[in-house]
């Protein structure tokens, strides 16, 4: 197992743990985090700039009188460390001045104790920039970009990899090293026809190391973006406005559970935490064990899943993680936790605690969320529709800050006529309730894709990595315009 | 000075390797900074940072060029590595040599604020906020401290320091909410927190005393407040970056250079000479010295944003707005109109008051179609009155046909920076007809 190349270890940071709690904490956590790596951009088939990130620093969480303070830093020297403790619990008197109903604490979650590391079959470390370059390079400009009655106006290609290298000491007993490298590639590709055009947004990622880029075939990936550009902008037209029965892929599927039910269901969000930033939750109404969807949904988050772009074992709260089952066949069945919410709830966390980097107190975070594949085949969902539209991909989303309004605008989509799929349909806008949408399902089928992702929250705002996906799912009777 | 021995540290080791690198700029930034968040009321967390940040630019005069953000623990090292790997890049499209640092050295900063971050003096920050008097409130106030060393390969070297005072509250009536944010440069005892707590607080209690009513989607007459106002013009100034262009991610185009794009009643300037918002600055990424221009002035484009890179891929000039990547403005203000505050619903008569926003996404960057949702109070207005309170909505559109359809610009405005307001933003209230709104289908 690759080391933690870390410059502080458990026993520098146990003495921060203790030093805090000689100043008054009842409870103390000590993070020395590191994201390190390289990024390239490529335009146009050419580089036009190539870099390096290196973050390393050590962040120190605290409770004192109930009131929670965090500090952090980047310089490692004594005096450093020593301060960046005075100033978390400094801070934690600040807020616990202003604490009057709600003093915070943690629950009673057993605190893991391990080392971990992500597998890297041909480690990122294995070969030169340059020759990583190459194989992009190789890859993008191998791809057939031709479509015909359309211009490709632009290709942007980013790679960024990061390793994540972590360890963590808590006042409760949890001690915990990880080392987790990721890749990303992100592109965004132009496309006109005339004068309408359309952009493509995509992005391959996941854990672990360049063999990746063999399982994740970004060529094809850019081929079939530019064959779907090419149907948006030659083929598609105007299609049937009002209520029909809806297919969606695992790319809609994956971002409406995402936005519509991973983060309505973070219990920090429910709680009123995030009230002013990521805005609050529609679960507010709802309690455990109350039906919101159909039979046929169930949405699941889970850290646990190897090789995904949101894997982890254990959270930044030493928490062991595990599968939390969020929407089970309709019914309200789990919320996300971290210590602080958990506590609140009488429940124990179940490892949701996630900090971007060293600069970033853990909230409580999706991993992998996936709507459940159920046991149809697509075809199946197609042919049993009379009238409607299947979405394959989308170009605009967006949600409002209840999680209760959605809006999902396809790039390419597709008419059902008597469980047929037609012709292709233009800029198919799908505006819908979280729980009129899940309470519209009523299949979905035994394919399952997760797709990768940035979930952005918090104040500052932290972007950590996710996938979120699913099966093809189908919803009956639902508006589209 | 810790700042001059890092720089001086890496710049020797960037010396030392002879023919790897023709041209370098390093920047050495000391930060510091402490925001209280809060939520229900009370204070959620406290959060201190104190972090020094390098970043290296570092080019070949064949056309290579090497970008390396560090916060690391041995910054020498790390430069050595980036130097060796400038090699691994193939020249690039968008190299231009490096300009001379023609900028001057600044100074904005509140000594209190500094003061205060250094532990000399005491502030009540959570006091001066006057919670107690608000009720149910979220939110953040945040006071920062900022100081930078520029030095590059020709030798110039640039100092600079400033601080911030920012924040924003959400204000809960029951279920009805108001928000609004504040930023500047020094801390008035709480002084704008307090107003724009106040102004959210009204906000709340409007839509509170006022019945919940349903509206059709279809296009309204709508008033955005400088909340949503700051999100959408920051919106048209990041469209305005000529990277934005370059990566074909915006609906400014070239030849618009001189044209009208908006409303000859909306002009909206980048103003990193402005002293009283935190993005102050007398020299960009580059050194290059910073200028207040009109991006869009009477509704005519008057300039993109560049750096030396993309100005000279463009065949033009650098306007003074690099940041370590990408041009991108400092501060954004909005020339003021004559519609007062006390008269713009009078103004609007029947149409909707929309005073807060997110997810603003595209639906295609290149035509400048959008959505964006409402949080908050949205007042439904009639002959002037409010008259009902509205669930979210959603504005939909093309972001120049939305700005097209400017009727009016306010007298008042606020200092704006917040979440979905990312660049410190000076702006009115603004009055805009024919406006898409969508809703959900329950």
């Amino acid at each position: 197992m690759a080391a933690v190349h870390a410059p502080l270890g458990v026993d520098d940071l146990e003495k921060l743990v203790e030093k805090a709690l000689s100043l008054g904490a009842s409870y103390a956590e000590a993070r020395y985090h590191s994201l390190g790596g390289h990024q390239v951009g490529i335009m146009n088939g050419r580089v036009f700039a190539a870099g390096t990130t290196m973050l390393s620093g050590v962040a120190v969480r605290v409770i004192v009188d109930g009131g929670l303070g965090f500090a952090s830093t980047n310089r490692l020297t004594r005096d450093s460390l020593e301060r960046v403790v005075a100033e978390a619990v400094s801070a934690a008197r600040l807020s616990a001045s202003t604490v009057k109903k709600s003093p915070v604490k943690m629950d009673d979650s057993p605190q893991g104790t391990a080392r971990y590391s992500v597998y890297e079959k041909e480690p990122l470390s294995s070969i030169e920039l340059a020759d990583k370059i190459a194989l992009i390079q190789e890859r993008v400009k191998s791809a057939d970009l031709s479509y015909e009655g359309i211009e490709v106006k632009g290709l942007t290609v980013f790679y960024e990899e990061l390793t994540e290298e972590k360890v963590l000491v808590t006042s409760d007993g949890g001690m915990v090293e990880a080392r987790i490298p990721r890749v990303s590639i992100f592109y965004n590709i132009t496309a006109k026809n005339g004068s309408e055009t359309r952009n493509r947004f995509y992005h391959i990622a996941w854990s672990g190391g360049l063999e990746g880029l063999d399982r994740e075939d970004l060529r094809e990936a850019l081929e079939d973006d530019v064959r779907s550009l090419g149907i948006a902008l030659v083929k598609a037209r105007k299609g049937p406005k009002g209520e029909v029965d809806v297919v969606l892929s695992p790319e809609l599927a994956g971002i409406a559970v995402h936005e519509s039910i991973g983060h309505p269901s973070e219990a920090d969000r429910i709680l009123g935490r995030e009230a002013a930033q990521a805005g609050l939750s529609y679960w507010r109404e709802y309690k455990v064990g109350d039906r919101l969807g159909s039979e046929a949904s169930t949405v699941i988050d889970d850290p646990t899943i190897p090789g995904t772009f949101g894997f982890y074992l254990y959270d930044d709260e030493a928490v062991p993680a595990r599968p939390r089952y969020l929407l089970l066949e309709g019914r309200i069945w789990e919320m996300l936790q971290n210590r602080e919410t958990a506590a609140v709830y009488g429940v124990r966390s179940n490892g949701a605690a996630r900090a971007r980097d060293y600069k970033s107190e853990p909230i409580v975070r999706m991993a992998n969320t996936y709507f459940a594949p159920g046991d149809y085949t697509f075809e199946e969902l197609v042919e049993d529709v009379k009238e409607g539209v299947y979405i394959k991909k989308f170009m605009e989303w967006n949600i409002d800050d209840y999680r209760w309004g959605a809006r999902y605008v396809g790039l390419e989509a597709y008419e059902i006529r008597n469980g047929r799929l037609g012709d292709p349909l233009k800029d198919v806008v799908l505006e819908i309730t979280s729980p009129r949408f899940y309470s519209s399902v009523d299949a979905a089928a035994r394919d399952l894709k997760l797709y990768p992702g940035f979930c952005g929250k918090g104040e500052p705002m932290q972007g950590v990595p996710v996938t979120m996906g699913g099966p093809h799912i189908r919803l009956r009777g639902v508006v589209v315009r | 000075m810790v700042l001059d021995e890092i720089a001086e540290a890496v710049e020797k080791r960037i010396r030392s390797l002879e023919g790897k690198v023709d041209e370098y700029i390093i920047t050495v930034e000391e930060v510091s900074n402490r925001m209280l968040k809060l939520a229900n009321g009370e204070a959620s967390v406290t959060q201190n940072w104190r972090t020094i940040e390098v970043g290296l630019y570092l080019a070949r005069r064949d056309g290579r060029i090497f970008y390396t953000g560090l916060s690391a623990h041995d910054p020498e090292k790390a430069a050595a590595e980036a130097a060796r790997l400038v090699e691994a890049v193939e020249p690039s499209p968008l190299y231009a040599p490096l300009p001379r640092a023609d900028g001057e050295s600044y100074s904005n900063v509140d000594p209190k604020i500094k003061a205060y971050l250094e532990g000399d003096i005491q502030l009540d920050l959570a006091g001066d906020l006057e919670l107690d008097l608000v009720g149910t409130a979220a939110g953040m106030a945040e006071l920062g401290y900022v100081r930078r060393l520029f030095l590059n390969s020709h030798g110039d070297r640039l100092t600079g320091e400033r601080t911030w005072f920012k924040g924003y509250m959400r204000v809960f009536r029951g279920d009805r909410t108001g928000q609004w944010s504040w930023t500047g440069v020094n801390y008035d005892n709480g002084e704008r927190a307090r107003k724009a707590i106040q102004v959210a607080r009204g906000l709340a209690e409007e839509c509170e005393k006022l019945p919940l009513e349903k509206i059709e989607p279809g296009e309204y007459r709508v008033l955005l407040s400088p909340m949503i106002a700051g999100n959408l013009v920051n919106e048209v100034l990041f469209a305005a970056s000529a990277a934005r262009l370059i990566f074909a991610m915006t609906w400014i185009k070239p030849e618009m250079l001189g044209q009208r794009v908006v409303s000859d009643k909306l002009t909206i300037i980048d103003a990193p000479r402005r002293k009283d918002l935190p993005e102050y600055t007398l020299h960009d990424a580059e050194g290059v010295k910073t200028r207040d221009k009109p991006v869009i002035a009477e509704g005519v484009l008057q300039t993109l944003l560049h750096n030396t890179k993309t100005a000279k891929l463009m065949g033009t000039e650098t306007t003074g707005n690099a940041g370590l990547i990408m041009p991108e403005p400092f501060n954004i203000i909005v020339k003021p109109g004559d519609l007062g505050e006390e008269e713009q619903l009078e103004a609007l008569g029947e149409g909707i008051y929309v005073t807060n926003n997110w997810y603003t996404r595209y639906q295609n960057y290149v035509e400048g179609t959008f959505s964006t949702v409402s949080r908050d109070a949205v007042i439904l207005v009639k002959n002037g009155k409010p008259s009902a309170c509205l669930n979210r909505i959603r504005i939909t559109g093309k972001i120049q046909e939305l700005f097209a359809n400017v009727e009016a610009v306010g007298k008042t405005r606020w200092p704006m920076e917040w979440w979905e307001v990312p660049k410190p933003t000076l702006t009115p209230h603004i009055l805009i007809s024919k406006t898409k709104i969508s809703l959900p289908t329950i």
